[in-house]
């Protein structure tokens, strides 16, 4: 890929992709004889503050691929690293806490605990990773003003609009610094001002704290605004385009090839 | 939770009236004093009869040799013969009463305490002088406000007519679950009169004088540093060795109020453990109750189990989020049954005129009790939960 190219920051240690896939499959079993493949064999690499999007049809593998990014499933086949991590090593019982500590999920319909307040649902994955109750306090509150829902920490979802409640959620998804965020449709339920305002949420978080974001989407105009669209289609990745605004720069940003000064202040671990 | 509640409420209200039933019973025997003995006849196993004749019977001169051998060790040594039943006439009206024949030391160790004037005396004994002691509900009823000491108490009893003076009343200090009970069985202890027991039996007999001072059994009380076990075995064999070796088929046995404790208790034991496992299926009930619900909430939170394993929880975070809430389902239940069943422990025991402290034992088993139930029986919903696959579950509509 791009890595291949010129390097003005000869010397530097050359970065790993913060998703590696290597020839995923995916199969389903319905009744002994029929196997139904998913996926066919993807390889992806997506790097530190890469914001890529993927579209595809219905049926095309997006979903699928998204459990195995999200460590939610395994492949059947092929290896993947995240973050340098084989998951292929870890033990079910320990996906949790990767799901944990280094993904934060975004999905369409919200999903919210209904019964508890902002504040709560932003400190839940904390909680899970065994944070001290007063920082996951502060930090919860530090979240949602990022977002700038913090007058509303102690409203219960359905107290909120659907742009608030997807807010919400992007702060929760933030809540263990991942590394990765994966966001499943998080536009497909608002209208096009609030998707418009999540959008620029996403940007924010990519632009300015660097985080790595895999969008799946069905809006086309969304998609062109990321920095690489990939096209699936029945369970192959078809097409990869590069968004024409990417500098020369980010890719060496990404990749690790750059002195990397400015990145610094975002990756806070 | 309706079942936890019932099954609760029953052990506590259970618990806190065997307390009430227990401090009752040892209330009186305290006031009888737990080192009261009985010596009394009964037929031997192999005996070829299994009545008494009068030969059989316990002689003045035996008990007075058995208090002269045990001086010291035995108190208040004292004879009683139950006379039957008389009748007062009171406004046209006749009234039972209980004519109880007794020595002076009757009086220790009984469940009456003298409120007025004097008890029967050696020389009432002796002089067969028709006195009595009657009750305070007695005398309010003849006599009114007047003193009651000095009057003549008319009274028919196996068709004869006497007139007896009163030197004393009496009130019952037995325990009103105790009374309550004894009234169960007809005989209103308030309504007996104590005369001499020679007089008594005189009377009995129909003046023969030779059958006085011939008992069934007579009662003493243990000095204070005697073992009333030793004591009562000891004295059984003084008058098994000395007076009935060569009896066929009679000797003499013990009763003590110990062993009439603890056949109270036991008693009590068994009522309370079928009460018990009553409760206990009523538990079991509501535990499946409880099991039932954790089902339907876990089925119905599908989505936020899904929700939740994406964030990070682990199963066994999700299963003791499940497990905490059937435990907390349990408690509230629980709880609820502690109230109710205090409340009706209590209501029990002001209708019966005794309370007792609430069991603090009681209520720590039943809180824990409660609490294990949500465990046990939240256990397999929360493992249900805790299994879920999340992409499954994240789907789940």
């Amino acid at each position: 890929m791009e890595e291949t190219k010129k390097n003005p920051a000869a010397g530097q240690p050359v970065r790993r992709p913060v998703i590696d896939m290597r020839g995923i499959f995916k199969a389903f079993y319905i009744g002994t004889p029929n196997q139904l493949e998913i996926l066919h064999g993807i390889s992806l690499a997506v790097f530190e503050g890469e914001f890529v999007s993927v579209v595809g049809a219905s049926g095309s593998g997006k979903s699928t691929l998204m459990n195995i990014i999200g460590v939610l499933d395994r492949p059947s086949a092929g290896e993947y690293y995240l973050d340098g991590v084989d998951i292929s090593k870890i033990a079910d019982k320990e996906l949790s806490s990767i799901r944990n500590k280094k993904i934060g999920f975004v999905f369409q319909n919200f999903n919210l605990i209904s019964r508890t307040n902002a504040l709560k649902n932003v400190e839940l994955p904390m909680l899970y990773g065994g944070m001290p109750k007063k920082q996951r306090d502060e930090r919860a509150k530090q979240l949602l003003k990022m977002v700038e829902m913090e007058d509303r920490t102690n409203h219960l979802p359905n107290e909120l609009s659907g742009g608030q409640k997807q807010r919400i959620a992007i702060a929760r998804a933030m809540a263990n610094d991942p590394s990765i965020i994966l966001a499943d449709e998080p536009t497909g339920a608002l209208d096009s001002y609030t998707g418009r305002l999540v959008m620029d949420i996403f940007h924010k978080l990519n632009k300015e704290q660097g985080k790595t974001i895999v969008l799946i989407t069905h809006n086309n105009e969304l998609a062109e605004e990321t920095d690489r669209i990939l096209t699936m289609k029945d369970g192959n990745i078809i097409s990869q385009k590069i968004n024409p605004k990417r500098t020369m720069d980010d890719i060496y940003r990404m990749t690790g090839r750059d002195p990397a000064e400015m990145k610094k202040g975002g990756e806070g671990k | 939770m309706l079942g936890i509640i019932i099954g609760i409420s029953s052990v506590i209200t259970i618990t806190t009236l065997g307390g009430i039933m227990e401090k009752s019973v040892t209330d009186t025997y305290d006031a009888l004093g737990t080192t009261l003995v009985q010596i009394g006849l009964h037929t031997k196993p192999d005996a070829d009869r299994d009545y008494f004749e009068f030969s059989d019977f316990l002689s003045s001169e035996m008990i007075e040799e058995f208090e002269k051998k045990f001086e010291g060790r035995v108190t208040s040594v004292s004879m009683s013969d139950n006379a039957g039943s008389g009748t007062v006439r009171v406004n046209r009206e006749n009234l039972s009463i209980d004519v109880a024949g007794v020595s002076p030391g009757s009086i220790n160790g009984s469940m009456t305490e003298l409120v007025k004037g004097r008890y029967i005396t050696d020389k009432d004994m002796d002089a067969f002088r028709q006195v009595c002691v009657i009750s305070e509900k007695q005398a309010a009823k003849l006599y009114g406000d007047e003193n009651p000491v000095g009057k003549i108490f008319t009274f028919t009893y196996n068709g004869l007519s006497y007139d007896f003076t009163v030197v004393g009343v009496y009130k019952s200090s037995m325990s009103k679950l105790m009374s309550a009970m004894v009234d169960m069985t007809g005989q209103d202890w308030d309504t007996t009169i104590y005369i001499p027991v020679t007089t008594a039996q005189l009377m009995m007999y129909y003046g023969d004088m030779t059958s006085v001072g011939y008992f069934y059994y007579f009662t003493f009380m243990g000095a204070p540093d005697e073992s009333v076990p030793e004591l009562a075995a000891d004295a059984v064999e003084f008058f098994n060795t000395r007076y009935y070796r060569d009896n066929d088929a009679v000797e003499v046995m013990s009763y003590t109020a110990e062993q009439e404790l603890s056949m109270f208790s036991n008693m009590i034991g068994i009522v309370s453990m079928i009460i018990s496992i009553i409760a206990g299926i009523s538990l079991l009930v509501g535990g499946i109750g409880v099991m039932n619900i954790m089902l339907v909430s876990v089925t119905e939170r599908t989505r936020e189990i899904g929700v939740r394993k994406a964030l990070g929880a682990t199963n066994g975070s999700i299963r003791m989020q499940f497990i905490t809430e059937s435990m907390i389902i349990c408690l509230i239940g629980g709880v609820i049954g502690i109230l109710l069943g205090l409340l009706l422990g209590n209501i029990v025991g002001i209708a019966i005129g005794i309370t007792a402290p609430a069991s603090v034992g009681a209520i720590v088993i039943a809180v824990t009790f409660s609490m294990a139930i949500g465990v046990f029986f939240g256990y397999y919903p929360a493992n249900k939960a805790a299994k879920y696959d999340p992409i499954e579950a994240l789907r789940y509509e």
